[in-house]
């Protein structure tokens, strides 16, 4: 306890006396930490949003505009057999353009100005999900795709899937980037550490040679790069904290529209006490490894 | 207390600062190392303070094998020695109480015991009037005086001085001299590198003349 507190002391000390030094080093953390919170925070939104899709996912049977209404029925039957489906409703055209003028209301201009109305009718499909995981729904859709007065079926889950791959890609790439990050971040904490020792050579050899613990010659230097890391990290939740609500004050309606109703939400506090840690621990990793010899 | 036997110490094959040295201090005893520049004296209190090890031979202090010590056992027997240089190495940041209570406190011991033991060694050394000041504030002496009574912080049987007057005028350094001789008086034993042999004859205890690595005289 008293190595602790010998070592927060002069960790505090030693972080005063280098004061521009210091900052660097917090800033390289804080750049480090505020790409991993940003990625972080729109990574949670993102899979949320898809994570509900998932749950309700549909697929969408398009007719072409001369289909019969004997021709809805027949597909309409082999849905309502297949066992597999959960719900249907039907779309017409004149639906399909008031929902499009609703939904996308800037953009209602441009469906008047078009000659007639060019949205297909449609059934829209809510799969059961157990039947699906088996690949029921999709042996479903190959067969609905062929009846006829059928233009096009949309199935949710194969673009919800792709988008899942997109986002894994992006997230892999963007924790490379972070690992990298971190990595400056320890070296110029190590440097930072390194000075601090330079300065305290004197001190250090007569701790050295009294036959102090290692708690106390090196406790200082891993205190001074935690402190650091700990500084980075909440700098770098404040500047996430910030960038979501200028982006929510600005965007905050087509963001809940675009996330199909979920307002995006802020990382939650587990996440939040994780990040701090993951500072502290690369603060701390480059204050132990410059103060190894 | 301290026995070196057939002690070599090399940085390579041909140059020895050491070479197949014995010699043997006894408890209390208070000995002179001496010798001109590059004799060894410096190598064998670095080897004495396991700042090195010895390339042959064995050294053992206490009854501890120097040559066998692993890392803890070192800082164990470290807390055991304590060390003098000429140049002082007071850290210039703190005051005199605190460079002398620094040693105590790098070890845990509890503030209230550091503090007590800080002033009683200053005390001793008579710089208690001091202890506010800083080292630069201090003449070469009086510097010398509070690393004396850093040394003596922990009580250490064995006190180790690296040319300690180098760097005062004759009067100041028999002024230090007398100081070590009254914490030898204490049951201390004294290790005293220096090559002033003048200063050894004022003092007048047994000395062991070193010159390229080799013992010379013993008188």
């Amino acid at each position: 306890m008293r190595a602790l507190e010998y070592a927060f002391r002069h960790a505090w000390a030693g972080l005063w006396r280098s004061k521009v030094a210091t900052v660097c080093a917090v800033l390289a953390i804080a750049l480090a930490t505020s790409v991993l919170g940003g990625l972080m925070l729109v990574s949670a939104n993102v899979e949320q949003v898809l994570g509900r899709w998932r749950d309700g996912a549909e697929f969408s049977v398009f007719f072409r505009d001369d289909a019969t209404s004997e021709q809805r029925g027949v597909v309409e039957g082999v849905l309502d057999q297949s066992g597999v489906v959960g719900g249907r409703a039907f779309v017409s055209k004149d639906e399909a353009l008031v929902r499009f003028r609703r939904e996308f209301a800037e953009l209602a201009s441009l469906a008047s100005e078009l000659p007639g109305n060019p949205f297909p009718a449609s059934l829209e499909v809510r799969l059961l999900v157990a039947p699906d995981a088996d690949g029921a729904g999709e042996t479903l859709l190959r067969r609905v795709a062929t009846l006829p007065g059928v233009s096009d079926v949309r199935y949710d889950r194969v673009w919800l899937e792709r988008v899942g791959r997109g986002l894994e890609t992006i997230r892999g790439i963007g924790f490379g980037l972070v690992l990298l990050l971190a990595a400056a971040a320890a070296v110029t904490v190590a440097s930072v550490v390194r000075l601090g020792m330079q300065a305290r050579r004197d001190e250090i050899e007569i701790m050295d040679l009294v036959g102090a613990s290692a708690a106390y010659v090196r406790g200082p230097f891993v205190a001074e790069g935690l402190l650091q890391g700990g500084a980075g990290a909440c700098i770098a939740l404040v500047v996430v904290l910030v960038g979501y609500r200028t982006g929510m004050a600005l965007w905050g309606e087509s963001l809940t529209v675009a996330f199909d109703g979920l307002a995006p939400r802020f990382l939650s506090l587990g996440v939040c006490s994780a990040i701090v840690l993951g500072g502290m621990l690369v603060g701390s990793l480059g204050g132990a490894i410059a103060s190894r010899r | 207390m301290i026995e070196a036997r057939n002690l070599s110490k090399s940085y390579d094959r041909e140059v020895y600062a050491l070479r197949d040295m014995s010699l043997t201090v006894d408890k209390g005893e208070f000995v002179f190392l001496t010798g001109p520049s590059g004799a060894g004296k410096s190598t064998f209190l670095r080897l004495l303070l396991v700042k090195e090890r010895a390339s042959d031979g064995e050294i053992s202090v206490n009854g501890h094998n120097l040559s066998t010590l692993s890392r803890s056992e070192v800082q164990e027997y470290r807390r055991g020695v304590g060390f003098i240089f000429q140049d002082f190495k007071l850290i210039p940041t703190r005051t005199v109480f605190e460079n002398v209570a620094f040693v105590s406190e790098v070890l845990g011991v509890p503030p209230a015991q550091q503090q007590r033991r800080a002033f009683q060694v200053l005390k001793w050394v008579g710089l208690q009037h001091r202890m506010h000041a800083y080292p630069r504030e201090l003449s070469g002496g009086e510097q010398q005086r509070i690393a004396i009574a850093r040394a003596l912080m922990n009580d250490p049987p064995l006190v180790i001085a690296d040319e300690p007057t180098g760097n005062l005028d004759p009067d100041l350094s028999l002024e230090i001299m007398n100081l070590l001789r009254e914490v030898n008086a204490g049951g201390t034993t004294v290790l005293v590198a220096t090559h002033d042999r003048e200063l050894i004859r004022l003092v007048g205890r047994r000395s062991v003349t070193l010159d390229h690595g080799r013992i010379v005289e013993m008188s």
